[in-house]
C-alpha cells in the first residue's frame, strides 16, 4: 500500500520541495531589501516633515510598544515622526505626522496610504491641503472649517470632501493625544 | 509551419508553434475571445503602468508554468494533474510577488493583492491543461508568450482608454489639455466594466463583419 | 430582422392567429388614442409645472439644462438606432421625455458637457445596449446622472449647487439636505412646498411636483401604487427616525426636501423598469422609500432618490415574477 501512495504522489513531493528550495532561495536574497524599502518609504520623508532634519542622523526608536523616529542632524534631535492611522470616507488611512522635539507644533503631514474617491477624498495627498498643517498647534485640537480657517488650529476642508478631510484631522488629533507624553517623556529622559 | 510540426513529434496531434503564438494574439485572445483573466482585466486596467507590469507578471508566470508543465507532461497523473498545475504556478507568482517588492516598491504597493491573485487566474491554468500538458516544450513556449501578448494587447486596449479618459494621462504623460474634465467614473471599478462591455462589443461586431458566416 | 419574415408570413396565412407581440409599455388600445406617444405627451404635460417652477427659480441656467440634455437625448437616440440598423421612431416622444427628466434632476450649475454625456449614456448604455424603449432594465435618465455623478463629483456633488457670485437668491446656499447633513439647519416647510430653495431643477418645489403627479395618477399614465408606496415607505421611517431624535430632520422635511416627490411620481413610475403587477408595485414603492431612508440617514450622500430607484429597477423582473396574479376561478399559475 505504502509503495502505491509513494508511486502516485512522488512527483508532487519532488516538485514541491523542489519549488520549496528555490522560494527559499529568493527569499533569503530579497527579503533585506524588501524590509530597507518598506522602512525607506518612512525614513525618505523625515527632513519633509521635519525641516532641518537629515535623513542619515535620524533614528529609529521604540516608545510605548510603537515605532517612532527621532528626527535629528548632527548636531541633536529637532523632532519626532510618528505614524497613526484611522477610517477615511473609503478605506483606512495611514498618515506620517511630524512634530518639534516638545510636541508643540505640528511640522508636517504626509499621507502614507489611502484609498479614497479619486478627483475628491484623494486630494488629501495634494500639497494644498498638506501644507496646511505645517505651523499649527499640536497642543490645541485641530478642527476642520468649511471657508476660510482663520485660527491656526482650523483646516479649510476640500471641497466636496468634508468627510475625508476630517478624517485626516480626527487621525491627527488622536495620534498627538496618545503620543506627545510619551514622547515628551523620553525627551526628558535622557 | 511544416516544420514545427515535424518537430513536435508524431504524438502531438495539436495546433503547431506557430498557430499557437497566433492563435493566443488574436483569434483565441484570452480576454475578448475566451473571457479568461477578467479579474485583472477589471482590477489593474486603470492605468498603463499597473497594467503593463502585470501582463510583464503573467508573462513570466505563464512562460515558467507552461515550460515545466510541458517538462514534465509524461509523468503527470490525471487525477494530480491541477494540483502539479497549482503548485508550479504559485512558485512562480510568489516569485514575481517578491521581485517586485524589491524593485518595483511603489508599483507593488499599488497593485496590492493582484499580483498573489495571478495564481488563481483561469489564462494561465487553462493553457497548462490545453496545451502544456498536452504538447512539446516548444509549442508549449509558443503558446505561452502569444497567450501573454494577446492579453497584453487587451489589458492596454482597456487601460488606455481608462487612463485617457480618467485622468487625461497615458503612461503618466499627459496627452489631453489640463482643461479636460477628468472621467473619474473611468478609474474606479464600474468604467472596467463599462470600458471592458464596450470594447468587447466593438471586436464581436469586427469579428462578425469579417466572417459573416460565423451567424 | 431577417427572423422576422417567416413569422409574419404565417401570420399572413392564418390571420386570426395573429398576435403581436411588442415590448412594454403594453397599453389596451382600442382607438389608437393611448399609444405610447400619448403617454410620453401625458407626461410632457405632467412636467410642465415642474419646468415653470425650475425656470422661476434658475432662469436661464434652467433653459440652457435643458435644451442641452433634450438635443443630445433626442440626436443619441436617431444615431444610436440609426446604427443598431433599426427604424429610429422619434415621434414616440420617449427620448424627449428622457431629455426633460434628465435635465430636472441636474444641477443649475453643471457645466455643458455633463448634460451631452449623461444624455449619451443615459440613451446609449441606459437604452439601446438592451435593445431600445421597452427593453431597458434601469430608468436610462437615472443611468445618464449616476454616471455624470461618479464622473464628476465636484461639477455634481453637494457642493456644486451653491455659488456666492450668482445673482440668484437661491443658489447662494446650500441645499436643503446637505445643510441638514453638515451644518445641521433645516429649512423652513414653506419655502420647501413652494419651491424658493436651491437643489436640481426639477426638485426644488414640492407644489409643481404634487401637480404634475397627481394629474398623471388622474390620467392612470403613472401608477398611483407606487407613488403612494415610495411617499409612505419614507414617511414612516422618517417619523420614526423624528421620534427617536436623530437628525435635524422632521418627517414632512424628508417628504417635500430633495428630489423624493419628483422621484416618487415622475422617475419611479416609468413603466418600462417598474413592476407589472399592483402588488407589485407597491413591494417597487416602498422598496425606493426604505432605501432613500437608508441613504439619507446613514451614508456620506445627502441625497438617495437616484439610487434608491436603481436599486429597485434591478429588482423589477424578480417583483414580476414573485407577483403574478391569480386569475379569477382558475389555477394558480405555474411559476417557472
Amino acid at each position: 500500500m505504502r509503495n502505491n501512495y509513494l508511486a502516485q504522489a512522488w512527483l508532487v513531493i519532488l516538485l514541491g520541495l523542489c519549488f520549496g528550495g528555490m522560494l527559499a532561495a529568493v527569499e533569503s536574497t530579497l527579503s533585506g531589501r524588501i524590509a530597507q524599502n518598506r522602512l525607506d518609504e518612512t525614513v525618505d520623508q523625515i527632513p519633509k516633515l521635519v525641516p532641518g532634519a537629515t535623513r542619515e542622523a535620524s533614528t529609529q526608536d521604540e516608545i510605548d510598544g510603537e515605532r517612532v523616529f527621532r528626527a535629528e542632524n548632527p548636531a541633536g534631535q529637532l523632532g519626532w515622526v510618528i505614524s497613526g492611522g484611522g477610517q477615511g470616507f473609503a478605506d483606512r488611512i495611514e498618515l506620517l505626522v511630524g512634530v518639534d522635539a516638545r510636541v508643540r507644533e505640528i511640522t508636517g503631514v504626509y499621507v502614507l496610504e489611502q484609498k479614497e474617491t479619486p478627483g475628491l477624498g484623494n486630494r488629501i495627498t495634494e500639497e494644498g491641503f498638506l501644507s496646511q498643517f505645517a505651523g499649527s498647534p499640536a497642543e490645541k485640537e485641530l478642527v476642520v472649517v468649511k471657508t476660510g480657517a482663520r485660527a491656526a488650529n482650523e483646516i479649510d476642508a476640500i471641497t466636496g470632501a468634508t468627510i475625508s478631510s476630517e478624517a485626516v484631522c480626527r487621525i491627527i488629533n488622536q495620534t498627538l493625544k496618545r503620543m506627545r507624553g510619551d514622547l515628551v517623556a523620553a525627551l526628558d529622559k535622557e | 509551419m511544416t516544420e514545427a510540426a515535424t518537430a513536435a513529434g508524431p504524438v502531438d496531434s495539436g495546433p503547431t508553434a506557430g498557430e499557437r503564438f497566433i492563435n493566443g494574439i488574436l483569434p483565441e485572445n484570452p480576454i475578448y475571445r475566451q473571457l479568461l483573466g477578467m479579474c485583472p482585466t477589471l482590477a489593474v486596467t486603470g492605468g498603463m503602468q499597473p497594467a503593463m507590469t502585470m501582463t510583464g507578471g503573467v508573462l513570466f508566470v505563464l512562460v515558467c508554468a507552461n515550460v515545466i508543465v510541458s517538462l514534465i507532461r509524461g509523468l503527470l497523473k490525471p487525477h494530480l494533474r491541477i494540483l502539479v498545475f497549482t503548485l508550479t504556478i504559485a512558485t512562480f507568482v510568489t516569485i514575481v510577488d517578491r521581485f517586485l517588492a524589491a524593485y518595483m516598491y511603489q508599483m507593488s504597493k499599488q497593485l496590492g493583492p493582484y499580483v498573489p491573485l495571478i495564481i488563481v487566474n483561469c489564462l494561465i491554468i487553462s493553457r497548462c491543461e490545453v496545451c502544456a500538458s498536452k504538447q512539446s516544450v516548444r509549442v508549449a513556449l509558443a503558446d505561452a508568450v502569444g497567450q501573454s501578448i494577446g492579453f497584453g494587447l487587451a489589458l492596454a486596449s482597456i487601460a488606455s482608454v481608462r487612463e485617457i479618459l480618467g485622468s487625461g494621462t497615458w503612461f503618466g504623460m499627459r496627452v489631453l489639455p489640463a482643461a479636460w474634465p477628468e472621467w473619474v467614473i473611468m478609474v474606479l471599478p464600474p468604467g472596467a466594466f463599462i470600458t471592458l462591455g464596450l470594447l468587447m462589443g466593438l471586436v464581436n461586431w469586427y469579428v462578425d463583419r469579417r466572417q459573416p458566416s460565423r451567424r | 430582422m431577417a427572423e422576422d419574415t417567416p413569422r409574419e408570413a404565417e401570420a399572413q396565412a392564418s390571420p386570426e392567429a395573429h398576435i403581436n407581440v411588442a415590448p412594454s409599455p403594453h397599453l389596451a388600445s382600442t382607438s389608437g388614442a393611448c399609444t405610447t406617444r400619448w403617454m410620453m405627451l401625458d407626461v410632457l404635460i405632467a412636467l410642465v409645472p415642474l419646468i415653470v417652477a425650475a425656470l422661476v427659480v434658475f432662469r436661464l441656467y434652467a433653459v440652457k439644462q435643458l435644451a442641452i440634455c433634450v438635443v443630445t437625448c433626442v440626436v443619441a437616440e436617431a444615431l444610436f438606432t440609426r446604427w443598431r440598423g433599426r427604424h429610429a421612431n422619434l415621434n414616440d416622444l420617449s427620448a424627449v421625455v428622457t431629455g426633460v427628466i434628465l435635465a430636472l434632476s441636474l444641477p443649475w450649475s453643471a457645466p455643458w458637457y455633463v448634460g451631452l454625456i449623461a444624455g449619451t449614456v443615459a440613451i446609449g448604455l441606459g437604452k439601446i445596449v438592451f435593445g431600445g424603449l421597452g427593453q431597458n432594465l434601469f430608468n436610462p435618465a437615472m443611468v445618464g446622472r449616476a454616471f455624470v455623478l461618479v464622473c464628476f463629483p465636484v461639477a455634481l456633488g453637494a457642493t456644486a449647487y451653491q455659488s456666492d457670485t450668482s445673482a440668484l437668491d437661491a443658489v447662494t446656499a446650500a441645499t436643503p439636505l446637505t445643510r441638514a447633513v453638515q451644518d445641521g439647519e433645516s429649512a423652513s416647510l414653506w419655502s420647501l412646498f413652494l419651491g424658493n430653495v436651491n437643489g436640481s431643477l426639477g426638485e426644488t418645489s414640492a407644489l409643481a411636483c404634487l401637480a404634475g403627479g397627481i394629474f398623471l395618477c388622474l390620467r392612470r399614465t403613472a401608477s398611483w401604487e407606487i407613488a403612494a408606496g415610495t411617499i409612505l415607505s419614507t414617511a414612516v421611517v422618517a417619523l420614526i427616525a423624528q421620534l427617536l431624535g436623530d437628525g435635524v430632520l422632521s418627517m414632512l422635511h424628508h417628504i417635500l426636501a430633495g428630489a423624493l416627490l419628483f422621484g416618487a411620481f415622475f422617475i419611479a413610475t416609468d413603466p418600462v423598469s417598474s413592476p407589472l403587477t399592483p402588488t407589485g408595485k407597491w413591494i417597487f414603492g416602498v422598496g425606493i422609500g426604505l432605501f432613500v431612508m437608508l441613504m439619507r440617514l446613514f451614508s456620506g450622500y445627502p441625497e438617495g432618490v437616484m439610487f434608491a430607484v436603481l436599486l429597485m429597477n434591478a429588482t423589477t423582473p424578480l417583483i414580476n415574477r414573485w407577483t403574478i396574479p391569480r386569475p379569477v376561478g382558475g389555477p394558480a399559475p405555474v411559476q417557472v
